[in-house]
């Protein structure tokens, strides 16, 4: 029961924040300088073209109306109709989220089976001699502090140069040409891939790192267990939930839209589509963008919870209200 | 430490083949042909594939109807599909379109004759209602590009194939408008029995049909059948993508992704040069950007017609040309350079004044240490232009604060109150094909989107009237040098340097047909004769 109230009072918070979110970003939206008329019509459109288009989104409303007549249809699913292509704003999103999605995949891919194992290794050879644990603390450093658009700039650099079977931009569906897909998705990735992986690495480096000190360690090296099954049976669980906590984090950042990703590699995915939307001041796509973003974080953030409830059930005690 | 001698080895071999990759040659296109950056190889077998990259999309708030299309991205899309009466050449000679002749039997009526055979991708023949009809709805909606097609008094058929239009004065540019798109003919019967909308779909007598659009991602085009011009167009498909970041676009043209790709880096040319493989041509186009004063700024800065001129003299356009735009534009009055009959800018008055006529203009107006916002946005290189304005201004003591907005901030500035509350800005003209076309919109009751900065005036009114109404001739070379006179006095609106499009493509699998000088904006208006070496 307390279990239930605990994801209640989570859900509610989650809708408050939705909603105080909703209310920002329509405002933001609706006091950039600049209107739609002004930037899609140009400088020759009328005053009638002008009135026109204002009338036909709704725009020659006050902006409560307009925001209680978004909001009310935005409940019911319908986000209402890009300004620019005429076509209902989830159909867009729907077109763009695929590219997103699968950015997102690979990139948790990575950090899965790169991200983890590195850290686990740079943690356990942390007080050796070899110069392998300093090499990855670096290359873990390097790939966080890299920003995305110098390594994406190199990238495309290098790779227009040296095309290798990759191409820079070109996007196709993978539906349409399963092959070309991987093509000019894998340069986009492998550069994501990058922070993503460096991040998870340091994260899990530090988790591991914080375990090996605890007394059950020492027990067990006394018990004769060896490293391998140490690593396995005792660290990795105890290690995870921050990794989880960073991986859905990092997951949810993703799927909001790598915009930077997005652009440099010209893929036509959500980030790209809300910052054109932005420009544009297409309002309805910019509105129901930052809404899905925030969605997609508050999602995360409570499946981290759970996810971290299970795999320590101390957390689980603290969501029900024991005192520790 | 020692460095192993396979590393030296392995230096050595890296530096000698990177000063062996010096550039093959100068990957500038050169035609023999007058008035080309580069034509077609006829002998080339057609079909096959052209993948073009282009920074925007059309700008689809108004939908897909050319005659509501008003800017140079949208009609170069459009010219896939649509066509016009007459068309431009090289030389900006008027040349046969869909009319393959017409008469000019007064200084106020044309008389065209249709072409046989010209059909619809519907497969429906155009006939002279068609003609007629896209005449009608222009004049009766509201495109801008009814301003441009001048006093269109009554249009009418002669018979199926002859099409007459008379206008209510003389107006010289009115074949010239009429090979833009915007005058486009459209199938006036399906638009009228519903069975098309002109606005989500287009339906043309062009050499290709639209397949499929995602905005802001991608077109395919693909070739149609029945065209009437024989052999045409060359490439069976013609895929689009839209790729807003130069440096993608740069890449997709080096590593073979992309055929042809516009790019907007004046340092392009540079960049890419030694490329194998690639070529960058700069098309000079009649477009160019001019500097806004407003007169109804804040605090009364540049009501006095002085203080503008003042600022027009200080402009050293050779230095915003070499120094902004790496010397691919040309300076230019009101008339754009590069058209036939175009004004000399250094005969304007401004040109002939020296800066310390410019100070002591500002002197007598009390304007000394006058200092104002300039509003520019971010696209390049419009920065850079700005910056060179700034230092321009500088020699006479005044001090530009330079103010980078998005194109939205920018626009709402600019465009959004009346009256405007701005101080200065940058932006850019198109230029059309005729010399007299775009001093228009110096007359803010005929362009309405100035109404808010700038005070009519009755002198420069007249000029641009009779520009536009005196025939060719040495007599009409006297009125555009008094248009570009009257402009650089009233000031309001300052012209200062063309601005180039740079066209890059693959030169070892494309040889494509470019103009060496553009009024339209048009890169792709010979895209039916390009042909694909390696598809």
């Amino acid at each position: 029961m307390r279990l239930f109230t605990w994801w209640l009072r989570r859900a509610l918070s989650a809708v408050v924040t939705l909603f105080l979110v909703s209310i920002l970003i329509f405002a933001a939206s609706r006091l950039m300088p600049g209107g739609f008329a002004e930037v899609v019509l140009g400088p020759f459109a009328t005053p009638e073209q002008k009135a026109e288009v204002a009338a036909k989104y709704g725009l020659d409303e006050s902006i409560v109306v307009q925001y209680w007549l978004w909001l009310t249809t935005a409940l019911t699913g319908d986000f209402g109709i890009s300004m620019i292509s005429g076509e209902p704003v989830t159909t867009e999103f729907g077109l763009r989220l695929p590219v997103t999605a699968q950015l997102t995949l690979f990139g948790v891919v990575a950090a899965i089976l790169i991200g983890v194992p590195l850290g686990v290794l740079t943690a356990v050879r942390a007080g050796g001699r070899r110069g392998g644990a300093a090499l990855g603390r670096l290359a873990s450093g390097l790939g966080v502090s890299v920003p995305e658009f110098v390594l994406g700039s190199i990238v495309v650099f290098l790779f227009s140069r040296y095309a290798l079977g990759l191409t820079v931009g070109g996007y196709v569906p993978f539906g349409e040409d399963p092959g070309g897909n991987l093509r000019s998705m894998l340069l986009p990735a492998a550069v994501l891939s990058v922070f993503v992986v460096a991040v998870t690495a340091r994260t899990t480096r530090d988790a591991v790192l914080n375990v090996l000190v605890e007394p059950y360690i020492t027990a067990a090296i006394a018990r004769g267990e060896s490293p391998g099954s140490i690593v396995v049976r005792h660290v990795l669980r105890n290690a995870s939930i921050p990794v989880v906590t960073v991986l859905t984090t990092v997951t949810a950042y993703l799927l909001g839209g790598a915009v930077i990703i997005e652009y440099l590699f010209n893929l036509p995915g959500v980030g790209t589509y809300i910052v054109q939307a932005v420009g544009r001041r297409d309002y309805a796509v910019v509105q129901a963008g930052v809404l899905l973003a925030a969605v997609v974080f508050i999602v995360m953030n409570m499946l981290t919870d759970a996810a971290a409830g299970v795999l320590d059930p101390r957390f689980g005690s603290a969501a029900k209200g024991r005192k520790r | 430490m020692r460095i192993p001698r396979i590393l030296c080895a392995v230096a050595a071999t890296a530096v000698l083949s990177s000063c062996s990759a010096a550039p093959v040659s100068d990957n500038a296109p050169t035609s023999e042909v007058p008035g080309y950056l580069a034509v077609a190889d006829e002998a080339v077998t057609s079909g096959g594939t052209l993948d073009l990259q282009m920074t925007v999309d059309n700008g689809a708030a108004t939908g897909l109807d050319p005659q509501l299309a008003d800017v140079a991205t949208s009609w170069q899309l459009m010219s896939l599909v649509y066509e016009t009466l007459v068309t431009v050449g090289p030389d900006f000679s008027i040349e046969p379109g869909l009319a393959e002749s017409w008469d000019n039997p007064s200084p106020t009526e044309y008389v065209f004759h249709l072409r046989k055979g010209v059909t619809f991708s519907n497969g429906r023949a155009m006939t002279a209602d068609d003609v007629v009809g896209s005449f009608e709805r222009l004049l009766a909606g509201q495109g801008v590009w009814k301003t441009q097609i001048g006093p269109v008094e009554k249009v009418s058929k002669v018979d199926d194939r002859t099409v007459s239009v008379t206008l209510s004065s003389p107006y010289q540019p009115f074949l010239a408008s009429l090979a833009n798109v915007p005058a486009a003919v459209l199938p006036i019967k399906e638009i009228e029995d519903g069975s098309v909308d002109i606005t989500r779909e287009m339906l043309g007598t062009g050499p290709f049909v639209v397949k499929s659009h995602r905005q802001d991602v991608s077109w395919q085009f693909t070739r149609r059948d029945g065209y009437w011009a024989q052999g045409k167009p060359s490439a069976d498909t013609v895929n689009i993508a839209i790729a807003g970041q130069e440096q993608a676009r740069m890449a997709a043209l080096q590593n073979g992704s992309a055929d042809l790709v516009m790019l907007g880096n004046v340092d392009a040319p540079e960049l890419l040069n030694g490329v194998r493989g690639t070529a960058v041509g700069t098309q000079a186009t009649t477009d160019f950007y001019y500097l806004m004063l407003n007169s109804n700024a804040p605090g009364g800065k540049f009501d006095d017609p002085r203080v503008r001129q003042a600022i027009n003299i200080a402009m050293d356009r050779r230095a915003i040309a070499d120094s902004a735009l790496g010397g691919l534009g040309k300076p230019t009055g009101v008339t754009p350079a590069g058209l036939p009959g175009s004004c000399d800018p250094a005969q304007v008055p401004s040109a002939k004044a020296g800066l310390d006529r410019a100070r002591q203009l500002l002197r007598e107006a009390g304007a000394e240490n006058l200092t104002f916002e300039l509003a520019a946005y971010s696209t390049a290189p419009a920065p850079a232009v700005a910056q060179v304005i700034q230092q321009n201004l500088q020699r006479i003591g005044i001090t530009v604060n330079i103010e980078q907005l998005d194109e939205g901030s920018w626009s709402g500035k600019v465009y959004g109150e009346v009256p405007a509350t701005f101080d200065a800005a940058l932006s850019w003209f198109a230029g059309y094909a005729d010399a007299a076309m775009v001093g228009k919109w110096w007359n803010p009751e005929q362009a309405g989107f100035n109404v808010g900065f700038m005070e009519p005036n009755a002198e420069l009114n007249t000029a641009i009237d009779k520009a536009i109404a005196t025939p060719a001739g040495p007599e009409r070379d006297t009125a555009l040098q008094q248009l570009c006179d009257a402009v650089d006095t009233d000031a309001q609106m300052i012209p200062l340097v063309t601005r180039p499009a740079l066209i890059g493509y693959r030169s070892d699998a494309l040889s494509p047909t470019l103009y060496a000088t553009e009024g339209y904006g048009n890169v792709l208006r010979g895209i039916a004769d390009f042909r694909l070496l390696t598809k």
